[in-house]
Parts: C-alpha cells; structure tokens; sequence
C-alpha cells in the first residue's frame, strides 16, 4: 500500500537521454499504465523504480520516502517480467516460497502463505510440479503469485502478454485486471499496447521520446488529447490531423482546410477564446465522428475501403491529405474514387498547436 | 566400445524421391573420407590391439605383428594387469592428481567466471591475459615449470621471502613433492579453460531469472547457489568431465618435469604406458592396458558425451 | 544496479593478483631466454628476476652459431626441427580441415540417423596413449616412422572431431534459405556449396583452421613416438638438448622454448571468440 513519487526523473545513457523531466505521481492502490512506443523511455522509468537502473537526474519516493539509496532486493517492489522469468528449474511451490524463504519466514508461516497464494490463484493442483512447461496462462498468474507472496509496497508488470498470442490476450487481460482487484495494490503496467491500458488501467500515462506527454482517465486521453502525438497515438485508428487556417464568418470562427473545405465554425471554450487562436492550426478529429452529409462542408476521395466487420474504415485523402473514417456498416457505403462529403460535430473537434503539437485552450 | 563403430551413411533410396537420394548420395561422398578416417585410426587400430593384446609379442622378438599369433597367451596379460602393482600405482597417482586438481581448477576458475560475468573498465584485456597459460605449448608449459621448481629456481626464491634462511627445497627430485609440483602445472595451465567454459555457462543464465531473484529479496549467494549454480549444470558437468578425461591423458607437462620420476614418483597412466612401451618393449602387455584404459575412459566418456548432446540441443 | 565501490576496487585486485601468479612461468622462461650463459643457474642471492646483461645469444646458438661463452656447437640446429612442425602441423590442419568440413556440410545438410558424430567426439575423447601400440606398428609397417607426412596424417587424424565439430556448428547456424534460394535456381548442391557456401563461411574456417593448427602445433607426445631423428619437432628438439654431453642448456631451451609458445598465443587471442565452441566441440557456443 504505497504512493509512488516521481519527481524530475531523468536518466542518461552517455549522451543519450532516455528519460528527462518525468514527474508522476502515483496513488495508493492505483492502477497506472505507462503506454507508448518503444524506445519511449517507459522501461526506463519501471527499471529505476525497481532499481535495476540508477537514474541520472531527479527523485523517486515512495510514501514520501526517497528511495534511491535502498537496494533493489529491499525495495519491496514486485515484478512481473516479460517472460515471466519463472524459475525452471524449480516447482511451482519452490517459486512461490523463493521470496519468503530470501527473507527469511519461518518455514510454517511460510507454507500457510505459499498455500493461501496458491488457493487464491488456483495453483494448487499443480503445487508440485515442475514449473517448466506450464502453460502460459499459469506462468502469468505464477509469477503474480510469487511477487505478491512477499506483499511487495507495489507491482511493476513489464509487457506481461506480449509473448502471448492475440486470441488468448482478451482472456489475460481479464484475468490480471481481477487479479489487481483481488490485491488492490498499487499497480505500475508498462506496455505498447494501447488496448491493454485502455481496458485496465485507472490512469494512462503516455510517454515519446523520453518524454511523459500527458497523464489522465482511459476516457480523457481519448477524449482530449493534450498533444498531437498522444492524438495519434491513441485510438485505432488513431485521430485525423489535417493543416488549416483560422478564418472568420458571420457564425464564428472556422477553420479553412483548404483543397478539403471548411469546418463548421468551431464551438470555443472560454479558454481557447480569451487565449485568442494562431493563425494557423492543426485540425483534429476521430475517425468515427466523421459523419457522411451530402451538405457537409468538407470532402475527400476514398482511397481505399477496408471492410472489418460491424464497421468499415474508409481510407480518405490525396495531395498530401490523409484521414480515415469510421463508419457503420448500415449506412450506403461509398466506393473506391467517390468523393465522401462529411461534416463534424463541432463539440469533436481538436485544435492542436503546429509547432509545438499541444492542444489549445484545452477543454473546447 | 560404444559408439565407436561406424555404420556406413545410410543409402537406401526411396523410389520416388530423386531429387533426395541425389541429396544422401552427395551426404555420403562428403562424409566418406572422414569416415575413412575414423576407420583407420580408431577401428581397425582398436582390432588390431585386441588382436595383439592376446599375444605375447613384442617388436624385438622378429616376427612381424601380423603372425603375432604364434605367440598367443589368451587373457593372461589381463590377467596379469590385475597383478600388476606399478600399474596401479599408476593408476592411483593419476587419480590422486585428477581429485586435487579437477577441483582446485573448478573452483578457481568458477570464483575467475564470478569476478568477470559483469562488464567493468578493462574486461577484455585482463581475460585475454587470463587465456593465456592454455595456449602455451604444454611441452613448453612443461619446461617452464621444471625451470620454476630447480632448487635454485624463483619458487624457492619467493617462499625464501618468508622464511629466515634460504628455501633450498629440491621440489623435482624428492618423491613426496615431484607430484605437487606437476599439479601445481596442470592447475596452472588448465584453469583457464575451466574459466573460459565456466564464464560462457554463467553469462548464458539468464539475466531476468537473476533480477527476479533479487527483487525477491535474494541475497548475492542466494542467488549464487539457487539460481546460477543449478542453471549452469549441464555446462558444469561438461567442464568437469572434459578435465577428468584429459588428466588421464596428462604426459607433455609431467614428462618433460619429471620423466616419471623420482623413481616412479610422478609416473601416472600415460607415462607408465609410453615407458612399458619405450623401455620394456612388451607390446602385447601394452596392448592390454591400453584397452583396459579405454574402457574406463568409455564409461566417463558416455556421460559427457549424453551431456554434451543435452546442451548442444538446449541452446 | 549500483555496485559499490569497495567490491569494484576487490575484483581489480584479485584478477590482477591471479594475472600476475598466471603470467610468473611464462615470464620467467622469457627471462630465461634473454640471460647469458653466467646467469642461467645463478640462485639464491645470486638470483636475479631480469637479465642482468641482456643478450641474444641463446637465439643464435640454437640456429648454429656458437658464441664466446657458448662455445658448444650443435649436431643439429633448431631449423630443422621448426620446419618439421610447421610442415607437419600445417598438412595436418589442412587434412582435418578438408575431411572435417566435408563431413560437417554433409552432416549439417542432409544427415540424419549418422553415427560419424558420435564416433568422433569418442575419437577426441581417448587418449593417444590408447592406440599407439597399433599406429606404431602400421605407421612402421607403412614406412612413415620419422616422416612428415605420417606426422601429419596422424595430426590430421586426431584433430579431426574438432574440424568436424567447429565446421558444423558453424554450418548449422548458417541459414539454409541462401543456398536454398540459389538450388531453385537451377544450381546443382556442389556448386551452391563451391559459390555460395563456401566464401560466406570464410570466417569460421579461419578460425577453425587456426584452432587445428593451436592443436596440432602444441603436440609432443605424438611426434615423440613418430619421429626419431630427420623429422623431430620443435617439441622433442627442446628436450634432446639437454641430453647432450654438455648438461642443461636453461638458456637455449628457453630461447627455444619461446618460439614455440608464441604462436599458438597469438592465434589463440585471436581466436578467443570460438575457443569454448571448439573446446567443448560444439556444446557451448559462446
């Protein structure tokens, strides 16, 4: 039961930065995913929480204590690797105990623990066994099992079901997200897969190029990106970004898309309002919220139609422009060489900086 | 002899895959003359020493090996190796060197493979400096330690250091230490190669086994002895028994030393083969020994060899 | 993971410890080499770690020239003897290596169910010791007793499971789609292997070669039986020096003894990468 602190974190590897400036704060009992490509500095950021890498820069406490001085085999930090990192050569009893046994708890104590752990994951039919050859599903909630045996402060879960084929992932997915119930521990989920920190995760923290971008609700970081990149990033597919100018009309501003038309004029927030627009902008909006009108004020060419069930992606743009939409299959489907008229509810749409990539005024 | 025998690439064709017995003939050409080989020093040899092995014969007596039967004796030479005490004299003392030095190398080179898993400033050129003593020519190997144990030698002269007169130990002609200083060679040349193999094993364990260890609060030797140690059993294994088998064949080094000697101080199997065969002459008895030993060394062998193939599959 | 500072400052000190008790033979022979005649047996406070009056003389007695100390002149320089082993063990890698790297691409690609393998790993496994009965008398009975050639057929022979081993792993781990792309293409196996094959696996055979040529070049007990007089080895040469009537000569063993070692540590550092892949014939890649 801890809150984990991070404070201007950093970490240099010679002259490469793989992490810089990265504050977070991570409540008790929380679960926080940390989400992005690779490389993005997420790995980092887990390896020094649990003490495998020393950061060059910055503070990391838990509970208001800095911990940088403890060794990782007193952290208290439970750790779920990639792979699981089981140990084979050892029954599954003997990788349950292994924790306890290192910090030596009585050998009574011991048993009713691994006992308990092992009836609370459904191991113990396979108590005995050896743990090479498990199948994955058992690797996974063994290795859970092993780190939670010694109640660590907090988890760390590295990738966990990236070894693990997309059929059998929605079932993982649900299984761990009990799992963090059952325990109610703080939690920290490293991964690349958005899907996986959309369904799980009480907060999202997304991270490029060593950089945290934005941290909120599954929810908000769909709903409102603070960052272009995150923009992108988020959704599958992921938001339409399109280069305009701000220009006026009797109803308001609106935004000039050029070869593509013009938006609606926009709904401002007071925010974005009182801070006044740049005159040029990147225009944002989902996939989905395209909304195919024959009076709509934009249009583009399908490209492409890809066909994936309930729903079909168009694939829109030419000379540079490229979008996609998401549309219902019961509607008439347009066909590759039409032009898709559409409008979009002005309430969905973004408006992000084009240099540096951050929203503006927030909220609209 | 297990596996000693060869069969012959295996040329059966099926009828109606042609491109594939073109394949396996081409198998078997390109293995023949290693085959050959194999054949003529190992098989043919081997039968040709059983054969001699029943004889009395010896290369002075005139006639040529191959009417050796004319001296036949049956199993008497065997019989007679039983009764042999300076054979198994022999056989004791390589034994002894095999339990003080497979051990003392083992250990050395596995606490060597502790201090060099990580990477620090300099790895490369201490471990190069540390290969060393395996390449030397063990011949040579041989010579520089009779150079370091004359009486008047640097051995001496370093122990001199610690004592108040000076150390005038005659390490190669007195029969009590001849045997320690041929140890302290083989150690000296064949710990590296323990290091080397022993490193390759204990980087191949795998790193996030470690971590897990220690993130569960392991201490440094838990996770010395519950996770590296056991993942490093096969390589182990492979290590030691390459080391026991070459102490039986252990000759350069000793020889040049010692010569066997004081007396037969340092005479282990393969010196007291290479002399019943230099100075005796009694071949037929040589013959018999040898394959008495190569029986031994079949049964160590196997073990290794199962093992060797276990870890060859595993990677 | 932080280390600390005392641990770090313990393993510098312990490997430079065991370095220097490692290098004190070889350094010691080095020493020896380089000391004149006056030198070579001076102990006790007389000991001296360094040549005192460094000289190259020991060199130059064991290529025949006699110098004012070393008045002894040899029946036989050393030059004889280092081109026996060179030749021998040169021939006798080239011999393993044809075998070998045959066998191992046959094996590599289509051989299964093979005993050749197995039988080769016992090869390596018993000691010369155990056949020398046999292989003296047929080595006799050929007439290839003091002769190069037999030499090297017998270093062939011997070092031929770690040809083999090397060469095939080295085969195995060679991805097979590059030949199997070129065979689609209308080339016949041989071919493949002589244009393909072949140059790409230049580097292992290098190194493989090197390591038969370590092995082959360090034997002792081998030419010692084979070899009697024209034919000896660096080796055997090193050892019939102090027979002669003139008692040890430390200095001109140790000269000799030097050129011998250098070798093999050159190749051997050079090769470091492969050696425990041929030290364990193959079980351990590193």
């Amino acid at each position: 039961m801890t809150q984990i602190a991070l404070s201007n974190l950093g970490k240099k590897f010679g002259s490469f930065t793989a992490l810089a400036q990265m504050n977070l704060t991570i409540g008790d009992g929380e679960f926080v995913a940390l989400l992005g490509p690779s490389g993005c500095g997420k790995s980092t950021t887990m390896n020094m929480i649990a003490g495998m890498v020393d950061p060059t820069e910055g503070d990391i406490r838990f509970d208001d204590r800095s911990i940088l001085d403890v060794p990782m085999s007193r952290r208290g930090v439970g750790f779920v690797f990639q792979n699981y990192a089981i140990f084979t050569h050892m029954s599954v009893r003997e990788n349950l105990a292994y924790g306890l046994r290192a910090q030596g708890v009585s050998a009574s104590e011991r048993n009713r623990r691994v006992n308990a752990m092992a009836d609370l994951l459904q191991l113990s039919p396979m108590l005995d066994r050896r743990a090479a050859g498990l199948s994955v599903n058992i690797l996974q909630r063994l290795a859970i099992g092993r780190s939670a045996v010694v109640e660590p402060a907090i988890f760390l879960l590295d990738e966990p079901l990236s070894n693990v084929d997309a059929a059998f992932r929605s079932v993982m997915r649900s299984e761990l997200k009990a799992l963090q119930r059952q325990f109610s521990q703080t939690l920290v989920y490293v991964t690349h897969d958005q899907l996986e920190a959309m369904t799980m995760a009480d907060r999202i923290a997304v991270m490029d190029h060593g950089k945290l971008l934005q941290v909120g609700t599954p929810l908000e970081i769909y709903n409102n990106p603070q960052d272009v990149f995150v923009a992108r990033f988020i959704g599958s597919p992921g938001m339409n970004i399109l280069e305009g100018t701000i220009a006026s009309s009797d109803e308001g501003k609106l935004v000039d898309l050029a070869s593509t038309g013009r938006s609606a004029p926009l709904a401002l927030s007071d925010r974005a309002a009182s801070q006044g627009l740049p005159e040029k902008v990147l225009f944002g909006f989902r996939p989905e919220q395209v909304n195919p009108d024959p009076n709509g004020t934009m249009a583009l060419p399908v490209n492409f139609v890809e066909r994936i069930g309930a729903r079909t992606i168009l694939h829109l743009g030419g000379d540079g422009i490229e979008a996609k939409a998401v549309l219902d299959n019961q509607i008439a489907m347009p066909s590759i060489g039409d032009i898709l008229r559409f409008s979009i509810d002005p309430k969905m749409v973004r408006l992000f900086d084009p240099v540096s990539g951050i929203a503006i005024g927030g909220d609209i | 002899m297990n596996g000693v025998s060869v069969k012959k690439a295996d040329i059966a064709v099926l009828p109606q895959d042609n491109a594939g017995s073109e394949e396996k003939r081409l198998g078997f050409w390109l293995t023949l003359p290693a085959q050959c080989l194999v054949l003529f020093i190992a098989v043919f040899p081997i039968l040709m020493q059983l054969y001699i092995s029943m004889t009395d014969w010896s290369p002075l007596d005139g006639i040529p090996w191959y009417r050796a039967y004319e001296l036949w004796i049956g199993f008497i030479n065997y019989t007679d190796l039983a009764s042999d005490s300076r054979f198994w004299a022999a056989m004791w003392r390589t034994f002894l060197v095999m339990i003080v030095c497979v051990p003392i190398q083992f250990l050395l080179g596995l606490g060597l493979a502790v201090l060099f898993v990580d990477e620090f400033p300099g790895k490369r050129w201490f471990y190069s400096t540390l290969l060393i003593p395996m390449m030397v020519v063990p011949a040579v190997a041989g010579y520089m330690f009779f150079l370091l144990f004359q009486s008047g030698g640097p051995v001496n002269d370093l122990l001199s250091l610690f004592s108040a007169s000076p150390v005038k130990i005659a390490w190669l002609s007195d029969p009590s230490l001849a045997l320690v200083a041929v140890m302290a060679a083989d150690i000296w040349q064949w710990t590296p190669l323990m290091f080397l193999i022993l490193l390759a094993g204990m980087i191949s364990v795998p790193q996030d086994q470690q971590m897990a260890a220690v993130l569960l609060g392991a201490s440094w030797g838990r996770r010395f002895f519950t996770i590296v140690l056991p993942r490093m059993k096969t390589i182990i294994i492979i290590a030691l028994a390459i080391r026991t088998i070459e102490i039986f064949k252990i000759f350069d080094t000793l020889y040049i030393m010692t010569g066997g000697g004081p007396g037969v101080a340092t005479e282990t199997i393969s010196v007291y083969i290479y002399k019943v065969t230099q100075q005796d002459l009694i071949w037929g008895y040589v013959a018999a020994i040898a394959l008495a030993i190569l029986i031994v060394l079949s049964v160590i062998s196997a073990i290794a060899i199962s093992k060797m193939s276990k870890g060859a599959n595993a990677r | 993971m932080r280390r600390s500072l005392p641990f770090e400052l313990l393993r510098y000190a312990m490997i430079l410890l065991i370095i220097a008790i490692s290098l004190v033979p070889t350094l010691w022979m080095l020493s020896m080499a380089f000391k004149p005649i006056a030198e070579w047996s001076a102990s006790g406070a007389a000991l001296t770690w360094w040549p005192e009056n460094p000289t190259l003389d020991n060199f130059r007695f064991i290529f025949g020239q006699s110098s004012s100390e070393l008045i002894v002149s040899l029946e036989r320089t050393a030059a004889r003897p280092i081109v026996a082993s060179l030749l021998a063990a040169i021939v006798g890698t080239l011999i393993a290596m044809t075998a070998g790297t045959a066998a191992a691409y046959g094996l590599s690609r289509f051989g299964k169910g093979n005993n050749l393998p197995l039988a080769l790993i016992q090869l390596r496994l018993f000691p010369p010791m155990a056949v020398m009965i046999p292989l003296m008398i047929m080595w006799s009975f050929l007439g290839l007793i003091d002769n190069w050639f037999g030499l090297a057929v017998v270093y062939g022979i011997v070092t031929l499971p770690f040809a083999f081993w090397l060469m095939k792993t080295f085969f195995d781990d060679m991805p097979r789609e590059i030949e199997d792309a070129a065979l689609v293409e209308g080339c016949t196996r041989l071919r493949v292997f002589a244009v393909i094959t072949l140059p790409m696996m230049r580097p292992a055979l290098a190194s493989s070669a090197l390591f038969v040529f370590i092995m082959n070049w360090s034997d002792y007990l081998i030419a010692l039986l084979l070899t009697t007089r024209d034919w000896v080895t660096i080796p055997v040469y090193m050892t019939s020096l102090s027979s002669s009537m003139t008692g040890q000569l430390y200095g001109a063993k140790a000269a000799l003894g030097l050129i011998a070692a250098i070798p093999p540590v050159i190749l051997g550092i050079a090769i470091q990468k492969h050696l425990v892949r041929g030290l364990t014939l193959g079980a351990l890649k590193e």
